[in-house]
């Protein structure tokens, strides 16, 4: 009935990373477009 | 007049709002003739409602035990109300000034539509007469999401009332007591905020028992996250598009000099709503990074699931960035629109659409339920109207007799409003 | 052995002698331990007494149980009968299965309730108490069951789930549909028990059942416990509720909102300060 493996819960850890380094390089991307009309505010 | 064909394009019912709103006096508008029906439909329904059980006229079903007027009136019309909390902790934590003249509509908007939306919550129960229970005491569930959510909004329509009670005490011309409701909305507006940063997030977590209900690409034990964030950009978005509307269907009431402002205010806004959505869309991300959910995209859940991420999350973001760089409104409304429909669409996946997805049968409003939410919104945007056209909400408040001593005063007192 | 250990023995050993009188009769404190019921499936010949007197004791319409052909269709327990049997057809011929409330040990469904009509008693029946319920629903949501029904076409509804015959329990007895089962197929107990039998009858039988005992840790534990001769996915049980009681899922979020409502106000105030110029106040 029920098997025994070990599930690694934190496999997509490294993933997760990659993706947190995209977003912040996005990010300031993102921020610099939406700043970049006259330079003003 | 172009931006009398924008707000067209939003549909006939928006159209038709605004020209029916406009003339004060008149009785026999458009608005009037349509809601009115509704309003007597929708009453005539529940008395049905509450004399044959919810069963008479909702299609809910011991699979689907909330429908509708959850799903929409109560966890959606919540979401859509978030600008209130937004606004104000921009302009009274944050004292961005710049956002001061939309501060009362927005607040006057939120508390309408917690107490219509929220008030909705009231003619789903099964027992309303119980509803005092879990208030006065005798029956406290302290262990339920739903306690804490119904404990929120209650407090947080009070906060909400004395956030605006400053707007009624000025057009009853009570001077003292206005002054000591001002005086009071810094910390209306902390616990104000407070209060809504738990109830959005408590609205999600609702549905954290409903683990094995959910589709797995909408479940998350983040859903609280997810919703508390979304409820930042979808309060702006109704900011944005309600203050568009306001601003066409309320013209006489606006000082011309702010109609100019507006403009600056709506590309602020909708940077805010860029931003948050840009967040929030890498949040989904993770989480579907995390959980291995590409599995799922192949079936036609996969595919529903990409059009609410991809298609009314991430495009609207973009659409927002791009109408504020090229300063265009008309996206810019677009995009509100989109995020809104992308709102609603989430909020349903998670409590109608998605729910008990593995079941043969599936839930659809009944043409009561549907009758019954339009009443509710009838019903509030008829208050709105009132309230507007008595009260200084979009118009400068007109100064009271012996209050123009004050006035240099006031603009400098930003805690007030 | 050491001297704690010494007082811990003869501690014991002086409770045994002293008997449970010692505490009082049984009705003046609470039961120590959670009553359940083992359902073995195997022994079930679908007569479907249980369901009769189900209907007989709690008043609900009794089912015609020799003609109504309910078997040829799945059922599921509904707002006038809190239990019905099912048939499936397996590899291993047909299997009859009881379905009613799985009366949890940590219940999603007294978790939800906001009101407390949803009440585990410390008996371990979970019953619904009327005069609290505002009929939010949020119970039906919650329940990974699906077990408490609503009834949609009453003024006044109520919520409709088994009670695990409550009142019968307080006066000494067995539930009625345990009382009515000629086979010996539900037998009512206090689940230590229940779980020592199930064991046994698995050990002694390893050929007759899949090794398995449904609602030993499912969703936490259950008062309800199920054997079975074939898989329990096959036979209408959903295996993929994990085994984590329910409650603990809104537990951090719950956990959370005194820590958000301690702080952040505090957090809000701050800012407003910082944001604000020196001369101002």
């Amino acid at each position: 009935m029920e098997t025994y493996t070990y599930v690694n819960i934190f496999e997509t850890k490294g993933l997760e990373y990659l993706l947190l380094m995209s977003f912040l390089v996005l990010l300031v991307l993102f921020v610099r477009y939406l700043r970049e009309p006259g330079g003003k505010d | 007049m172009s931006r009398v064909t924008t707000i067209s394009e939003q549909g006939g019912f928006w159209s038709f709002l605004r020209s029916q709103l406009r003339p004060r006096g008149k009785i026999l508008t458009p608005f009037n003739v349509i809601s009115v029906p509704i309003i007597l439909l929708g009453l005539g329904i529940l008395v049905v409602r509450f004399t044959q059980g919810l069963g008479s006229v909702t299609n809910l079903s011991q699979e689907y035990p909330w429908g509708f007027w959850i799903g929409f009136d109560v966890i959606t019309g919540v979401a859509f109300a978030g600008g209130a909390y937004t606004i104000t902790f921009a302009v009274y934590i944050m004292r961005m000034e710049k956002y001061h003249p939309i501060v009362r509509a927005t607040v006057l908007n939120g508390l309408l539509a917690y107490i219509f939306y929220a008030g909705a919550l009231a003619l789903d129960l099964g027992r309303p007469w119980n509803i005092i229970n879990p208030i006065i005491g005798n029956s406290f569930g302290f262990n339920s999401v739903l306690f804490l959510v119904s404990w929120h909004f209650l407090l947080y329509m009070l906060a909400e009332l004395l956030e605006f009670s400053p707007v009624v005490a000025e057009w009853l011309g009570a001077r003292r007591a206005r002054r000591i409701l001002s005086a009071m909305t810094l910390a209306t507006v902390i616990f104000g905020v407070t209060l809504s940063c738990l109830h959005q997030s408590g609205l999600g977590a609702l549905y954290l028992m409903a683990k094995p209900k959910i589709h797995p690409l909408w479940y998350s034990e983040f859903i609280p996250i997810f919703f508390l964030v979304s409820s930042i950009f979808a309060g702006l978005s109704m900011v944005i598009l309600e203050g568009t509307l306001s601003h066409r269907v309320f013209k006489d009431q606006i000082d011309p000099k702010k109609h100019h402002s507006f403009e600056d205010l709506v590309i602020g806004l909708a940077k805010g709503a860029a931003i948050a959505m840009f967040v929030y869309y890498f949040f989904r991300a993770l989480i579907f990074l995390h959980d291995k959910q590409w599995t799922l995209l192949r079936s036609g859940w996969g595919a529903w699931y990409l059009l609410e991420i991809i298609g009314l999350v991430l495009i609207p973001c973009f659409m927002f960035a791009y109408g504020v760089r090229h300063r265009s409104l008309g996206i810019i409304k677009t995009a509100a629109v989109l995020t809104l429909v992308g709102i609603v669409l989430n909020r349903l996946n998670i409590s109608i659409i998605a729910y008990n997805w593995y079941l043969p049968v599936r839930y659809y409003p009944s043409w009561q339920e549907i009758v019954v939410t339009m009443m509710v919104v009838s019903a509030e945007i008829w208050v709105f109207r009132w309230i507007v056209l008595r009260m200084p909400v979009l118009r400068e408040a007109h100064e009271l007799p012996s209050d123009t001593q004050e006035k240099p005063e006031r603009a400098a007192a930003a805690a007030s409003l | 052995m050491n001297r704690r250990d010494f007082l811990k023995v003869t501690g014991v050993a002086g409770m045994a002698l002293t008997g449970t009188d010692a505490k009082g009769s049984e009705s003046s404190s609470p039961s120590p331990e959670f009553y359940g019921v083992l359902v073995d499936t195997t022994r079930c010949i679908g007569c479907r007494a249980c369901e009769k007197a189900c209907a007989t004791e709690h008043d609900f319409p009794v089912p015609d149980i020799a003609n109504d052909g309910a078997l040829e269709t799945q059922r599921d327990t509904s707002e006038t009968a809190w239990t019905v049997v099912n048939r499936f057809d397996t590899s291993e011929g047909e299997v009859f299965v009881k379905k009613q409330c799985m009366h949890c040990w940590q219940p999603a469904c007294t978790a939800a309730c906001l009101t407390n009509a949803m009440y585990k008693t410390q008996e371990g029946p979970v019953i619904w108490r009327s005069r609290k319920c505002m009929g939010c629903r949020f119970c039906m949501v919650s329940c990974p069951f699906d077990i408490p029904k609503f009834e949609y076409h009453e003024w006044n509804p109520k919520i409709q789930k088994c009670n695990f015959c409550f009142d019968r329990l307080q006066e000494g007895k067995k539930p009625a549909c345990v009382e009515a089962c000629p086979t010996d197929a539900l037998m009512f107990g206090m689940k230590r028990d229940l779980m020592e039998i199930a064991r046994v009858r698995i050990y002694n039988h390893p050929e007759r059942y899949v090794h398995k005992i449904y609602g030993e840790h499912e969703v936490g534990g259950t008062g309800w416990l199920y054997l079975s001769a074939v898989p329990f996915e096959e036979v209408g049980f959903r295996t993929d509720l994990g085994t984590t009681p329910y409650p603990e899922y809104t537990r951090d979020f719950l956990y959370g909102v005194p820590l958000v409502l301690f702080g952040l106000p505090a957090l809000l105030y701050g800012m407003n300060q910082m944001t604000g110029s020196d001369n101002e106040d």
